[in-house]
């Protein structure tokens, strides 16, 4: 029964991960802190793996696509999976009201943002050119390298720190400094988000952080939905289901706030 | 030359990703679905293969591209494979003992 509930959630957080851009960890670790009693530092493990998951099925549709730059990802790698080993080997250091409550400002960040943006997901839609069915991508050469190191350094950190995939920072910076297109951006960041969760997800296993029993039902559920939410994407209005992500992130934030005062009593 | 194009390299690395995903995605289906219906120590074990798998398949990922990277005599591509193949290494090191 706790299952089948795990594979609806993950189903509904990995399908409002692909219609938005903004991956299903954000959802799933405060919902399986407050909703089903996990502590918090389990709960951002076992989000992890659905992290992993939704990163595995998209950037597998974007290799296709060509749309991925490998050799750029490879090396914002390097900085991403160091600063997510790091934070998430801190993370066993940290009690539970911290990460609660980096948790809540995170999410109380995420929304306000995306509210001043009026739901826009991106500032500019980029469409790309069609070419006999190919995706044409302008030529470009990465620049400042060092930018884009010092954002993945920070975007790696906040993964391994809170089970997220960090997209917000890396896209931004790959586009606006980096000189690069923002559908190869967008792509290279999810196919980073793989390797850095990894490196994070190692450290939370082996600590003993990810519940398998959780896990496996939540990332069963991620797939499929992920899965239906990119075929959904072009023909769903995003701003309304932003708004929607909007609300559940401003309730989650609130709750939580709310168990950090109360001292974890649930209501 | 980060702009070249590779549709190679590009279709091995997204087929890694893709048999790393549906496999670890049937297994833990599997584990799932045999959970159900009997109590079995099986199901679980299944659902613990696949989440391991799942966790496994962006280190073989970084394992294959630098392999395909040393096999162009892109020397640059496959250190920097190598560099992050070594931090996830030092990840599952630095995670032992911590409970």
């Amino acid at each position: 029964m706790l299952s089948a509930l795990l594979v609806l959630l993950g189903f509904f957080a990995g399908m409002l991960g692909a219609l938005t851009g903004i991956g299903g960890g954000v959802l799933l670790t405060p919902i399986l802190a407050l909703h089903f009693g996990i502590p918090i530092r389990q709960a951002i493990g076992t989000s992890l793996v659905a992290v992993i998951t939704t990163s595995a099925a998209s950037s597998s549709i974007h290799l296709q696509r060509h749309t991925t730059d490998i050799r750029l990802g490879m090396t914002l790698e390097l900085a991403t999976s160091f600063g997510a080993a790091v934070t998430a080997y801190l993370v066993g250091y940290f009690n539970r009201s911290v990460l609660e409550g980096l948790f809540a400002g995170f999410l109380l960040y995420g929304s306000l943002t995306i509210l001043l943006r009026r739901g826009k997901v991106k500032d500019q839609e980029e469409i790309p050119p069609k070419n006999n069915g190919e995706t044409v991508i302008p030529p470009y050469e990465p620049q400042r390298y060092p930018w884009g190191l010092a954002a993945s350094l920070v975007a790696g950190g906040l993964s391994g720190l809170l089970g997220i995939g960090g997209g917000p920072i890396k896209v931004p910076v790959m586009f606006i400094f980096m000189n690069v297109p923002l559908m190869v951006a967008t792509a290279t960041s999810n196919f980073m988000i793989g390797v850095t969760a990894a490196a994070s997800a190692i450290v939370y296993y082996r600590r003993g952080d990810i519940l398998v029993e959780l896990a496996a039902p939540l990332a069963v559920g991620v797939f499929l939905g992920s899965l239906l939410g990119a075929r959904l994407a072009p023909r769903i209005q995003t701003k309304y289901v932003m708004y929607l992500l909007v609300a559940i992130m401003l309730y989650l934030a609130g709750h939580l706030f709310f168990h950090v005062f109360t001292g974890g009593r649930t209501v | 030359m980060s702009q070249l194009r590779e549709p190679g390299l590009d279709r091995v690395v997204a087929l890694v990703m893709r048999v790393g995903a549906f496999g670890s995605f049937f297994i833990m289906l599997a584990g799932l679905l045999l959970g159900l219906f009997v109590e079995d120590p099986i199901a679980a074990h299944l659902e613990r293969l696949g989440v391991l798998l799942m966790l496994a398949t962006p280190v073989v990922r970084v394992v294959v591209a630098g392999i395909l990277f040393l096999r162009e005599s892109d020397w640059k591509y496959g250190a920097i494979s190598f560099g992050v193949l070594t931090i996830l290494l030092l990840s599952a090191l630095f995670g032992i003992g911590e409970h």
